[in-house]
């Protein structure tokens, strides 16, 4: 440039300078959030989570994202679902005399920097109680005392003795004192503290999980962070060595099973976190770049029926309807193979408190013989027909016209299930169920209703005659078989929505409950399973399996157990590959 | 022909005027291609619904809500068994589509027939008696038209629960009557100053009779050519309907094997299972279509093309 001064060069020089600075800072930045981006697990969610409340995350969703940030002091370990120290530095002592439970716990920090010391963890017991915390309550309530001699160890006495303590009570979250003393007091000026406390919105929540809250864009994203005060960064438990080594979790919301698998081929995704329909697996098991992961669940899908009203006070009705409903004709064809049989109330993968020895209606029997023997069990009970099922000669006929024994008609009743939008399984059991019934001239009608609805009517106003419900997450401590039939759980909102009602059996629940020797509550729990599978308020349906989508070649590391890969053991391992 | 065979032929005639009507419209009828690929489409369909009571006669496991093939326990492709392959299940996909034209049709007329003898009567009433009853029916009419069927429906169903065929039937009907009954209501209006009315007046008939003998068989032609429309409108709402998960479940519908498609994940795995509803949803919806704008031209002379009016 011959005619450019010197002014004008300096000035030129200068510009290309910043440019060169600003495009090296740019490249710079992009390379930096390349690498963060390499480094965060997206996971795929159906819904958004209502709320990061730890209190109110009754949702699944909620519950998902909450269970990566509040940590309890003993967690399962994922290869023998024993109870191991998380929180807790050591297994809780236990002494008999004074009913007392010793708990040591780790050197630990909040989020915010603070030290998570024994005060904490007396105060969410305390809180718990306190404010009669629906969700966690019934863990609580027999606590009688709790001390904190130092700030690593706290001591809970007990009214009585209590089976559930350590499975149930030392595997609830624990929450910083500091965080939730100002909100106790405030709701405590109010007249409903409860309400208030469960309203509350918890926007930067302090914890001790692996990760914490960075962003939630509702509508669109939640992004969690590494938390870099984790307890466990560094540390072996159960010979595992803990992260987390990735930098952090972004959920994305997707509305439908589609919209996310689509994501997941695309690679928008790294993991859909919830059960992969049967129809998709083919096609994903053929991608190269997904993986799959099956894994059992503890749950159970069960049909209940409402024992407080004719004709279902009858066990014998019960009996037969159980002995009509084909289980095997329910897994293998609408859970396409993906489900465990139920033959109890308890899970048979949960095989320490599993009672193999129930009675097995129906099994092994074709449609025609099913029918044969509920006719049998319901004719012997005093029930006729206008048409009877099965005719003089002994063949199956469209049964019409069925009377109860005091010789009224059989009114027509419904079979309510959630709809086949919410699951589609339990809705075509529902339909199916129905035909089965009819052919036995049983008038039943499936009915799909809105699940909100479906609960209130059971749960609440108890105003059904039978129901296709489920637990999809069922504790590995069997007392939910104590909940679902004591006759005291018998109430508006309460755990017995059967309105099951038996002195025996509340009597053995309630030892059951009690009983500190595993061995000897064992025994009690099977006779619990014998005496509910004898009566039948629930006719257990299924377990079924879970079926996971990962992104391969994203990150490594994913540790399998009940319930499926997205669990905490593999949020602290995954590495970035 | 005889001088006598040709006066009985005129007698017969007049006597049945509707009969020439008939085919005076057939006629006209039959020279537009829309119409004869609509009428040929329905026919299949009804064909297609009759049809569908031969498969469980054949065998149970043709039923198509609870027969399943022994030998199959998951989706597969057409076979010589099962023509349009199996469901998820095992069940065969050809019975459930006959059953669904079955619904369809049972859907779109009965909803049809049921807005169109409300938005008859509603709007020959209000373009009748005028004035006060005029505006209270009409503001009715016109606070229903705004009304989002769809959402009030799902509304309802998750309030009540599930709701069944007929029910749907019902609440469909009651929200597509409003536009029957504008058109009627001017149709009336026009008709009501026609001197046969005023000598109707004259001779003393009663307001029912002149609303239902005289003013009725005059816009019947039109409501019948807008129930056509109304059986589309009726077919594709259930389908919606079913399709989102608030259909009667005791029904195979074309829009319920479509949320089973959808809800079993197998919409992107089996095309010989999804196309087939959603194809002949779109057929009946269009064969009716096709048939209304036919007769809407063999009813208004305007629309007619020069030749064709000769």
């Amino acid at each position: 440039m011959p005619c450019m001064n010197a002014k004008q060069r300096r000035f030129s020089c200068r510009w290309v300078l910043i440019l060169a600075c600003a495009t090296m800072l740019l490249t710079g930045s992009c390379l930096v959030s390349t690498a963060s981006a390499a480094n965060i697990l997206k996971m795929g969610l159906l819904q958004e989570p209502k709320t990061l409340n730890v209190w109110r995350a009754s949702d699944r969703w909620s519950r998902k994202v909450v269970g990566l940030m509040y940590q309890p002091l003993y967690v399962r370990d994922p290869e023998t679902l024993k109870l191991i120290p998380w929180l807790a530095a050591e297994p809780p002592l236990f002494d008999e005399k004074t009913l007392c439970y010793t708990v040591k716990i780790r050197p630990a920090k909040w989020s915010d920097g603070t030290e998570l010391t024994s005060e904490d963890v007396a105060f969410t017991a305390r809180f718990i109680n306190e404010f009669k915390v629906p969700r966690y309550r019934s863990k609580w309530n027999f606590v009688k005392k709790i001390e904190t001699p130092d700030k690593r160890t706290v001591k809970f006495y007990l009214k009585e003795p209590k089976a559930i303590f350590v499975s149930r009570s030392l595997t609830t979250p624990i929450v910083q004192k500091k965080e939730w003393t100002k909100l106790a007091e405030e709701a405590r000026k109010t007249k409903k503290p409860l309400k208030r406390l469960l309203n509350e919105k918890i926007k930067n929540p302090v914890s001790s999980g692996p990760f914490v809250l960075k962003e939630w864009r509702q509508g669109g994203f939640l992004y969690l962070q590494k938390n870099k005060h984790f307890f466990g960064t560094g540390k072996k438990i159960q010979g595992r060595l803990l992260g987390p080594y990735i930098d952090g979790v972004i959920f994305k919301i997707y509305g439908t099973s589609d919209a996310s698998i689509l994501s997941l081929k695309k690679g928008s995704i790294d993991m859909f976190w919830w059960g992969i329909q049967p129809g998709y697996i083919e096609d994903l098991r053929a991608n190269p770049d997904i993986e799959l992961f099956q894994n059992e669940k503890s749950a159970l899908y069960y049909m209940g029926f409402n024992l407080r009203r004719a004709p279902f006070n009858d066990a014998n009705l019960r009996r037969a309807i159980a002995t009509l409903v084909d289980e095997d004709f329910i897994i293998k064809r609408i859970l396409q193979g993906y489900g465990i049989r139920m033959y109890s109330i308890i899970p048979p993968g949960n095989a320490f408190w599993y009672c193999p020895d129930v009675p097995r209606y129906g099994e092994g029997l074709d449609r025609e013989a099913r029918i044969k023997k509920a006719f049998g069990i319901l004719r012997d009970a005093g029930y006729t027909w206008d048409v009877p099922p099965v005719d003089g000669s002994g063949k199956v006929v469209n049964g019409e016209g069925i009377k109860l024994p005091d010789g009224k008609p059989m009114e027509k009743f419904t079979i309510l299930t959630p709809p086949a939008d919410y699951d589609p399984h339990r809705a075509m059991c529902g339909m199916m169920m129905q035909e089965w019934l009819r052919m036995l001239g049983i008038p039943a009608y499936s009915k799909p209703m809105a699940f909100g609805a479906l609960l209130q009517q059971v749960k609440v106003r108890h105003d059904f005659d039978s129901f296709v419900l489920g637990y999809g997450n069922l504790s590995l401590d069997p007392d939910y078989l104590r909940n679902f039939f004591i006759s005291t759980n018998d109430k508006k909102r309460g755990w017995n929505m059967s309105g099951y009602n038996n002195p025996h059996f509340d009597k053995i629940a309630n030892e059951s409950a009690s009983a500190m020797n595993r061995d000897k509550r064992r025994n009690l729990i099977w006779e619990m399973q014998k005496i509910i599978i004898g009566d039948v308020p629930y006719i257990p349906l299924y377990d079924p399996k879970l079926i996971e989508a990962v992104r391969k070649g994203r990150f490594t590391g994913w540790v399998q157990m009940l319930g499926g890969v997205g669990n905490i053991w593999s949020f602290c391992q995954l590495k970035p590959m | 022909m005889t001088e006598s065979d040709s006066s009985n032929r005129m007698t017969a005639k007049e006597k049945y005027p509707w009969i020439t009507s008939f085919l005076e419209g057939w006629s006209i009828f039959r020279q537009n291609l829309l119409g004869k690929i609509g009428l040929v489409l329905l026919i299949i369909f009804a064909l297609m619904a009759i049809c569908s009571y031969i498969p469980p006669w054949i065998s149970p496991m043709y039923n198509p809500m609870t027969g399943v093939d022994p030998e199959i326990t998951s989706c597969t492709p057409p076979s010589l068994r099962h023509w349009l392959g199996t469901d998820f299940m095992g069940r065969d996909i050809l019975s459930q589509l006959l059953a669904g034209a079955r619904i369809a049709f049972m859907v779109g007329i009965s909803a049809a027939v049921m807005s169109i003898v409300l938005g008859v009567s509603i709007g020959m009433t209000a373009g009748y008696m005028g004035k006060f009853v005029d505006t209270l029916l009409m503001r009715l009419a016109d606070m229903i038209m705004v009304m989002p069927t769809l959402l009030v429906v799902l509304l309802l169903s998750a309030v009540f629960g599930q709701l069944n065929i007929w029910t749907i039937v019902l609440i469909i009907a009651l929200f597509r009557w409003p536009g029957v009954s504008r058109i009627i209501r001017g149709q009336t209006l026009s008709l009501k100053q026609r001197p046969f009315i005023e000598a109707a007046k004259v001779a003393g008939a009663s307001h029912f009779r002149i609303i239902f003998m005289h003013i009725m068989p005059n816009v019947l032609p039109l409501a019948f050519l807008f129930m056509t429309f109304r059986v589309t409108s009726a077919i594709i709402t259930e389908a919606a309907l079913a399709f989102l998960g608030f259909g009667d479940p005791g029904t195979v519908s074309w829009g319920m094997m479509l949320q089973w498609v959808w809800k079993t994940g197998h919409m992107f795995q089996a095309p010989y299972w999804l196309l087939p509803p959603g194809i002949c949803i779109s057929l009946i919806t269009l064969s009716f279509y096709m048939l209304g704008r036919a007769m809407d031209e063999v009813l208004d002379p305007r629309l007619r093309k020069e030749d064709q009016t000769d």
